[in-house]
């Protein structure tokens, strides 16, 4: 076996130009794959940590019935004793923060014109002690809100919003809801922040107050859910299989969500790119194949007559297969070699250049471009270029072994 | 004595690329025709003619490398033509070894590694292997030029390693087309003189074909062939032995 390997090893350098030409066409693909990965990978990772951050949060809580019936009143689905599970859920490994929310809807009014709002009633300081600051949010102006308020209800809102109502920071604006009793409610807030979350729809309809002024204006103790931030976002699974039994001993029946079950869009866009990806990793396989046929064809004619010889001195027909079929593999493996070593080189070259995009559609801030280095998708990326590689080896070596002698060593 | 070779009235026709079809009579060529030999153990034998005379094709039938259109070849007592492609590379591999006009060594491996590469396929253990290997290079005289590799070998050294491969595996029979064919004369008339002193030695059966009347000086029996029909043996004779 050593020999033979030998042999193989030997044979792919025989005809060094091509084996080089050989090589850079796997290792190009093999590098193209690991750019594209490596930047869809750091997009995936970008947005993942974006939607959690932006208010997903790592786990959220709620009732059981909210996800089985829509609510008829604000609330109505909402968590009663949620300081009691706050409380439980603080005590579990790797949690940062528990932060109260309540999402509700209502309209805005600057006296002369309203539109809707889609708000988030938070605790200033459950939220810092999520792990990460105002949702990631950038502030165009003003501040955050105060845990400890004054007299005025104070308020966030997106800048789509601010420039539609068209208040800046310090004016005033009235915002109307149905409570909890079913009955309208009203309370005037003052705007301390303009923020932006880098989404055009989210910016538009966006306004947050602290939960105690909700709390009054829906007239409820309830809350819609609450978030739970980690220490990292690979530690989702396992805090929430610890978490779940812990919460069926609490009066209210609960449902644990991970971030993935509610981030809709960041399943699609994984989804869409992914679809990508696996379209360039089809191309790339086609490339290495057809390329490497011609190159072992050639090579298998070249070598007519040695083949012919070493089938007349009794060597097995499946050893000319696995001859042939072994030099393609050293060939793959040296190519996925050169190509995981120029992909990752090109990465760190790209990664320091500091390279931006435009913004997505939908967004509003530039995106880095950044190449990250995965090891899956360099081990997944190197068994393809082996596995076209052995496939391409498939055809010539089975017409090399099935020369016939006699003629085979006529060949000139 | 042992036969280790029987021809018995062996045709071989090949058929022609460009006939058509609706000639049947008129689409093959008859490289050897109702052609019969017997070889003993340990004979040393050319089978001489012109070119395209069929000494290849012969050869070719003998060595299990083409099946014959019509006749019986018994090798060592095998009658190849009941053999499956399979058992003859079997019989090839362990009953036969081959010297080529063209040395035909694999071009990657060093003069050791072409000799060792019978017994490789034949699953020789490696200690086995390197004692073997060492033998046939030494009696043919290239232990100095072991590690070299056959682009480094002069034309003539390249022969006698192929040699040294045919013989390694110590096969019933040695085949050789045309072995001095791309060789000088000094260096044919040495390699037969190698291949008769190999035969004496080690009991080895020779049969090489050849078109150089110089060669067939040294050599006992002399099969002439032409046209693919055996014209005359001189078995009778005497001396085919070496």
């Amino acid at each position: 076996m050593g020999k033979f390997l030998l042999l193989a090893f030997r044979n792919v350098f025989r005809n060094r130009r091509r084996t080089m030409m050989t090589l850079v066409i796997v290792g190009g693909g093999v590098a193209a794959l690991l750019l594209v990965g490596g930047f869809f990978a750091h997009m995936f990772w970008g947005l993942r940590e974006h939607t959690i951050k932006t208010g997903l949060g790592h786990i959220q809580i709620f009732t059981s019935d909210h996800f089985k019936r829509d609510e008829v009143r604000v609330l109505d689905t909402g968590i009663d004793n949620w300081r009691q599970v706050a409380a439980t859920v603080k005590t579990g490994g790797h949690v940062l923060g528990v932060a109260p929310r309540i999402e509700f809807y209502g309209m805005v009014s600057n006296g002369d014109k309203s539109s809707v709002f889609m708000g988030s009633a938070v605790d200033p300081d459950a939220e810092n002690s999520l792990g990460y600051t105002t949702f990631s949010m950038r502030f165009a102006s003003g501040r955050d809100l105060d845990s400890k308020p004054g007299g005025e209800v104070e308020a966030l809102i997106g800048a789509g919003l601010a420039k539609s109502m068209n208040v800046k920071v310090g004016d005033g604006l009235t915002i109307l809801a149905m409570t909890s009793d079913g009955a309208l409610n009203g309370v005037d807030v003052q705007i301390v922040g303009i923020v932006s979350s880098g989404i055009a729809e989210m910016d538009a309809r966006y306004l947050r107050i602290t939960l105690p002024a909700a709390q009054r204006l829906l007239q409820s103790d309830r809350v819609t859910n609450l978030v739970v931030g980690l220490d990292d976002t690979e530690n989702t699974d396992q805090v929430a299989a610890e978490l779940a039994p812990r919460l069926r001993g609490l009066p209210q029946q609960l449902v644990l969500k991970k971030w993935i079950e509610l981030a809709t869009y960041y399943k699609q866009v994984r989804s869409l790119f992914s679809m990508i990806f696996i379209f360039l990793g089809v191309i790339v396989f086609f490339m290495v194949l057809m390329s490497s046929v011609n190159t072992l064809l050639m090579t298998m004619f070249e070598r007519t007559r040695e083949i012919g010889t070493m089938l007349a001195m009794g060597t097995p027909r499946a050893w000319i297969v696995a001859l042939f079929m072994l030099e393609a593999t050293i060939i793959g493996i040296l190519g996925a070699l050169v190509g995981v070593v120029a992909g990752n080189l090109l990465g760190v070259l790209l990664n320091s250049a500091g390279l931006q995009l435009p913004p997505p559609p939908g967004y509003t801030l530039p995106m880095y471009f950044r190449v990250l280095h995965v090891p899956s998708l360099m081990i997944g990326s190197s068994l393809l270029v082996i596995v076209s590689l052995a496939l391409a080896s498939i055809f010539p070596a089975i017409r090399a072994s099935r020369l016939q002698i006699a003629e085979a060593l006529a060949h000139v | 004595m042992e036969e280790i070779v029987n021809v018995e009235a062996v045709s071989r026709r090949f058929p022609l690329d460009n006939m058509p079809a609706s000639h049947p009579a008129h689409c093959f060529v008859s490289a050897l025709s109702n052609a019969s030999l017997h070889v003993t153990a340990g004979e040393f034998l050319a089978i001489a003619g012109p070119s395209g005379s069929g000494k290849t094709t012969l050869l070719n039938l003998i060595g299990c490398i083409d099946q014959p259109t019509s006749g019986h070849i018994l090798v060592d007592g095998v009658d190849t033509s009941k053999l499956k492609p399979a058992g003859m590379s079997t019989l090839r591999r362990e009953n036969i070894g081959f010297v080529f006009q063209t040395f035909n060594l694999i071009p990657v491996f060093t003069a050791a590694e072409n000799v060792e590469y019978p017994l490789l396929i034949q699953g020789v253990s490696s200690r086995e292997r390197r004692t073997r290997v060492a033998e046939a290079l030494d009696s043919v005289g290239l232990s100095a030029r072991a590690n070299q590799r056959p682009d480094l070998l002069s034309g003539g050294e390249r022969q006698r390693v192929a040699v040294a491969r045919a013989i390694v595996h110590r096969p019933a029979l040695v085949l050789a087309d045309e072995p001095t064919a791309n060789l000088d004369t000094h260096n044919a008339t040495q390699l037969i003189d190698l291949m008769h002193g190999l035969n004496r030695r080690l009991g080895l059966t020779f049969i090489f074909s050849t078109h150089d009347a110089r060669l067939l000086e040294h050599t006992g029996r002399i099969v002439r062939l032409t046209d693919g029909q055996v014209v005359s043996d001189n078995s009778s004779e005497g001396g085919s032995r070496g």
